[in-house]
C-alpha cells in the first residue's frame, strides 16, 4: 500500500529525490567543513559565494563553453563511426575477430595520456583535443554496440531476410533498434570517459578549458576557486546525465524493465 | 576443425595490429615524420623488453598495480556494504538511490585537486580516486541486476523454507553476480585509465609519472613504454576477470 | 447435441470428498484488486470460495487473464489477498512455507545451480547435510526420469526437462500441498502427455493435495477429482464439477470412456459461454 503510494508520489515529481540528495550532500559538506575542519576544505557556502566569479567571468564561461563544444564534436564524430562498426562486429564473426584485439589493447590506455604525442603532430589547437575525445569515447560505444548486436534474436533477422531486406538495411532497421538499449549503455560510459578525457587533456595541454581553470587555480593556491570549479564540473556531469537519461527513456521506453521489488513479496 | 577455425580467427585479429605497426614504420622510413617525434616500432619494442629487466621500471609498475588493487578492493567493499544495505532496508534503499544517481555522473577526476589538498601527494588521493571511479559502474550494474531478479526465483526459495533475509545471500547475490562482473569489467578499464592520469598529474612514481618524466626529457621512445605497460596490465586483469567469470557463472549464458 | 451429453454432471458447489476436520486448503471470500496506472482499480478476483480436501486433486480451469495464477500465488502466500481468508489445515496463511510447494509456469530454476543443486536446495534449507540432501535429490531426479543429468545446468536442458527438475525440486522438500501453475502449458503435446502420466503416477503414490491451474480442458478432466471453472472480469468461480472417473486412470482407456468425453464437452461449453452480462 505505502509502496504504491510512494511510487505514484515519485512519478509525480521524478526530480525530487535526486534534488533532495543534492541538498543532503551539500549539507554534509557544510557540516564536515565547519565542524570537523578537514584540512584546507572550504565550506559549501563560501564555495558557492565563489561561483559568481566564475560564472560571471566572460572568459572563463567562454572556455567552459569551448570545452563542451569540443566534447560534443568528439562525441558526435565517435558515434558516427563507432555504432556502425560495433553493429557490424556483432553480426560478423570475421569483422569481430579482425578488430576486437586492437580494441582490447587500446581500451585500458588512457587516451588523454596520448595528448603529448598528438599535440606534437596536430599542434595544441582544437583538432588534438577533439581527436583525443573521439578516441576516448569510441571504444565503449563500439564494445557495447557489438554486445547489443550479438544479442539480437536470430529469427528477427531471418524474417527480415525472408521479406527481402538487404544486409545493410537489416543492420540499420533491425539490428540498430534492437541493440539500442545496449548502445546507450555504451554512450553512458562514453560520457563519463569524455568528461575525464576532456578535463585531463586540457590539464595536460594547459591552454584553455575547464580542466585548465581547475588546475591553474590549484597551482595558484586559490582553493575556493578549485572547489567552485569542481562544483561547476560536477553540475556539468549531472546535467549531461539528466539530458542523456531523458533521451534514453524517450528512445527505449519499450525496453524498460518493469520495476519490481527485489526481495519483499507484495 | 573447430579449433583450427578458432585459432585462425585469433590470428586474423593480429592483422590490424600488424598493419598499424607497419604503417608506423612506413611513415618513418619514407621520412614523412621525423624520428625525433616518433620513434621506430623496433626501438619501442627493444626498450620495452629492456625495461622488463629494469628494477626501477618494475618498481613503478608495482606502485601503479598497488594503487589499482587497493582502489578496486575499496570499491568492491563499498559496493558490498551499500548493496546489502539497499537489499535489506527499504529506507536505506530509498535514501541511497538518489545519492548514487547524483554522484555517479560527476567526473571524479575533477575531485582530484580537492583530494590532493586534503590528503597530500601520497598514495591516498590516487587510491581514493581509483575507488571513486571504479565504484559507480559496479554499483549501477549491481542495482540494475538486483532490481531485475526474477520474482519467482525468490518465491521458489521462500517456499522451500529460506527466510526473507536468507534470500539476499542465496538468491539475490548469485542472480546479480553476472551484472556485478559486467560492471567490474567496465570499472577495471576506467580504473586503469584514471590511475595513470592521476600519476601523470602529480606523482613521483608509477607508470603515469614515467610518461611525464620521459616527455619532459623529450625521450619519445620512453613515452611509449608506460603506455604499452598499462595496456598490458588492463588486458591481463580483464583476462583474469573473464576467467573468474567462466568459473563463477557456469550456469549462465556466455557473454563473449 | 444429445440430451445425455448436454446434461450437466454436477452443479455449483459440488461437495468435496467427505472428510473429517478442516479442509487442507480453505479459501473464503478471497478477493484481489490491483491498482491501475490511471489510478483506478481492477478487480482480478471476486469472492472466491473453495475448499480442497486432504489428498484431493483440484484443477482451476479458466480463460487467460481470469486470475488463476493470482489465486495460486495467494494460496502460496506470495501475494496478500485484498479481502477474504486463506487457511491451510485450518491455520491462516501469512506467507510462503515449505508445506506448500509451488511449480511455476516459468520453471524458475536457479540458473547458477546444477540440476542436483536445484533439487537439493530445499533439503539443504531443511537442515539436511549435503550428502543426505544430494542422495535424496538423486532419487527424485531418477524418479522424474532425469538420471544422468545431475551435473547439467538448467540452461542446457529442454523445456520439458526443466519442468521435471522444477517438479522434483518442489517434491524434494516434501510439501503437503502442490501448487502447480500451468506446469505443462509451454510443452509440446507429446511431452505434455508423458508428464501428465508421470504426475498422476506420483500423485497416486503419495496422495498429496494438489491445486492445479490449467486452461486445457482435457488435462483438467484427466487429472482431477474436481474442476473449478472460472470466468473472467471479474475472476469468479462459475462452477465446480466433480470428475467421477475411476482411478488409477489410463489415458487410452479414458479417451474411449463416454463419461470422460462428456466431461470434456461440458467443460468446454462452460468456458466458451459468453461472459455473464447480467452480473
Ligand atoms: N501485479 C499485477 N498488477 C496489476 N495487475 C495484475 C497483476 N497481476 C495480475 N494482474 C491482472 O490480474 C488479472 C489476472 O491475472 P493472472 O495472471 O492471475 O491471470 P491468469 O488467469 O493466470 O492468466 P493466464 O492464463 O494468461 O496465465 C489480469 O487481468 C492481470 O492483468
Ligand atoms: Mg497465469
Amino acid at each position: 500500500m505505502s509502496r504504491a503510494a510512494s511510487r505514484t508520489g515519485a512519478a509525480l515529481r521524478p526530480g525530487l529525490p535526486p534534488f533532495l540528495a543534492c541538498l543532503a550532500l551539500l549539507l554534509a559538506w557544510q557540516i564536515a567543513a565547519r565542524f570537523l575542519a578537514v584540512g584546507g576544505v572550504p565550506d559549501a557556502l563560501s564555495t558557492f559565494r565563489e561561483l559568481p566569479a566564475i560564472i560571471g567571468d566572460r572568459e572563463a564561461l567562454g572556455e567552459i563553453a569551448a570545452s563542451l563544444r569540443r566534447m560534443g564534436a568528439g562525441f558526435g564524430l565517435a558515434l558516427l563511426f563507432s555504432v556502425p562498426l560495433g553493429l557490424l562486429m556483432g553480426r560478423s564473426r570475421l569483422v569481430s575477430a579482425l578488430v576486437n584485439p586492437l580494441l582490447m589493447v587500446g581500451y585500458p590506455v588512457p587516451k588523454a595520456a596520448l595528448m603529448p604525442l598528438i599535440m606534437l603532430w596536430l599542434g595544441v589547437g582544437d583538432a588534438a583535443k577533439i581527436l583525443v575525445i573521439v578516441l576516448g569515447v569510441s571504444l565503449p560505444i563500439i564494445y557495447h554496440s557489438r554486445q547489443g548486436a550479438r544479442a539480437v534474436e536470430e529469427k528477427l533477422l531471418w524474417s527480415a531476410a525472408a521479406m527481402g531486406m538487404s544486409g545493410p538495411a537489416r543492420l540499420a532497421r533491425i539490428v540498430l533498434p534492437a541493440a539500442l538499449p545496449e548502445i546507450l549503455v555504451g554512450c553512458r560510459t562514453g560520457i563519463v570517459l569524455a568528461l575525464i578525457t576532456m578535463i585531463t587533456s586540457e590539464m595536460i595541454a594547459r591552454q584553455t578549458g575547464a580542466g585548465n581553470i581547475l588546475f591553474n587555480a590549484l597551482d595558484m593556491a586559490q582553493y575556493e576557486t578549485v572547489y567552485a570549479m569542481i562544483l561547476v564540473v560536477s553540475a556539468l556531469g549531472i546535467a549531461l546525465d539528466v539530458l542523456f537519461e531523458r533521451l534514453r527513456s524517450g528512445l527505449t521506453g519499450w525496453a524498460e524493465p518493469i520495476p519490481s521489488p527485489a526481495i519483499a513479496p507484495a | 576443425m573447430r579449433a583450427v577455425a578458432g585459432s585462425l580467427h585469433g590470428l586474423v585479429g593480429l592483422a590490424p595490429i600488424a598493419g598499424l605497426v607497419l604503417a608506423w614504420q612506413v611513415l618513418l622510413t619514407a621520412g614523412w615524420v621525423p624520428s625525433a617525434l616518433l620513434p621506430s616500432p623496433g626501438a619501442v619494442l627493444a626498450r620495452t623488453v629492456a625495461s622488463l629487466g629494469d628494477p626501477a621500471f618494475l618498481g613503478h609498475l608495482a606502485s601503479t598495480l598497488y594503487r589499482l588493487a587497493a582502489g578496486f578492493a575499496i570499491a568492491l567493499a563499498i559496493v558490498f556494504a551499500l548493496g546489502l544495505a539497499g537489499a535489506t532496508s527499504r529506507i536505506a534503499d530509498a535514501a541511497l538511490r538518489p545519492v548514487i544517481r547524483v554522484l555517479a555522473p560527476i567526473p571524479k577526476i575533477a575531485l582530484y585537486p580537492a583530494l590532493i589538498l586534503s590528503l597530500g601527494f601520497d598514495d591516498a588521493p590516487k587510491i581514493i580516486l581509483v575507488a571513486a571511479d571504479a565504484l559507480f559502474p559496479i554499483l549501477l550494474a549491481t542495482y540494475g541486476g538486483a532490481g531485475a531478479v526474477e520474482q519467482k526465483l525468490l518465491w521458489s526459495a521462500r517456499a522451500a523454507g529460506t527466510s526473507r533475509a536468507g534470500t539476499i545471500l542465496k538468491v539475490v547475490l548469485p542472480a546479480t553476480l553476472p551484472s556485478i562482473l559486467t560492471g567490474s569489467r567496465i570499472a577495471l578499464v576506467v580504473a586503469c585509465i584514471v590511475v595513470f592520469l592521476a600519476e601523470m598529474i602529480t606523482s613521483t612514481d608509477g607508470l603515469g609519472y614515467l610518461l611525464v618524466r620521459s616527455g619532459r626529457a623529450f625521450q619519445t621512445v620512453d613515452m611509449f613504454v608506460p603506455l604499452l605497460a598499462i595496456s598490458a596490465v588492463g588486458l591481463a586483469l580483464d583476462g583474469a576477470l573473464a576467467a573468474a567469470r567462466r568459473v563463477l557463472l557456469r550456469g549462465f549464458p556466455e557473454e563473449e | 447435441m444429445s440430451e445425455a451429453l448436454s446434461a450437466p454432471l454436477a452443479g455449483r458447489g459440488a461437495p468435496a470428498v467427505p472428510h473429517p476436520g478442516p479442509p487442507m486448503i480453505g479459501m473464503a471470500g478471497v478477493t484481489k484488486t490491483f491498482k491501475r496506472r490511471d489510478g483506478g482499480t481492477h478487480l482480478a478476483l471476486d469472492t472466491i470460495d473453495l475448499d480442497v480436501a486432504p489428498g484431493e486433486f483440484v484443477s482451476i480451469l479458466g480463460p487467460s487473464g481470469c486470475g488463476k495464477s493470482t489465486l495460486l500465488y495467494i494460496v502460496g502466500g506470495f501475494v496478500a489477498p485484498s479481502g477474504g481468508k486463506v487457511t491451510v489445515s485450518g491455520d491462516p496463511v501469512t506467507g510462503p512455507g515449505p508445506d506448500r510447494g509451488p511449480v511455476f509456469q516459468e520453471f524458475a530454476l536457479f540458473p547458477w545451480k546444477t540440476v542436483l543443486g536445484n533439487v537439493a536446495y530445499g533439503l539443504r534449507e531443511g537442515g539436511l547435510s549435503r550428502r543426505d540432501a544430494e542422495a535424496r535429490a538423486g532419487e527424485l531426479i531418477e524418479r522424474v526420469g532425469l538420471k544422468g543429468y545431475e551435473r547439467f545446468y538448467p540452461q542446457a536442458l529442454s523445456g520439458g526437462m526443466k519442468q521435471r527438475v522444477a517438479i522434483a525440486r518442489t517434491l524434494a522438500y516434501g510439501p503437503k500441498i502442490l501448487l502447480m501453475d500451468e506446469p505443462f502449458g509451454a510443452l509440446d503435446a507429446h511431452t505434455r502427455i508423458k508428464l501428465q502420466n508421470q504426475l498422476l503416477e506420483l500423485w497416486e503414490r503419495d496422495r498429496k493435495t494438489v491445486l492445479f491451474v490449467t486452461h486445457a480442458v482435457d488435462e483438467a478432466v484427466f487429472l482431477s477429482d474436481r474442476v473449478a471453472v472460472m470466468s473472467r472480469q471479474p475472476g469468479r468461480i462459475k462452477e465446480v464439477v466433480a470428475i467421477d472417473l475411476p482411478r488409477p486412470r489410463h489415458r487410452d482407456e479414458l479417451l474411449l470412456d463416454r463419461r470422460y468425453q462428456r466431461h470434456v464437452i461440458d467443460l468446454e461449453r462452460m468456458i466458451e459461454d459468453p461472459p455473464d452480462l447480467a452480473s
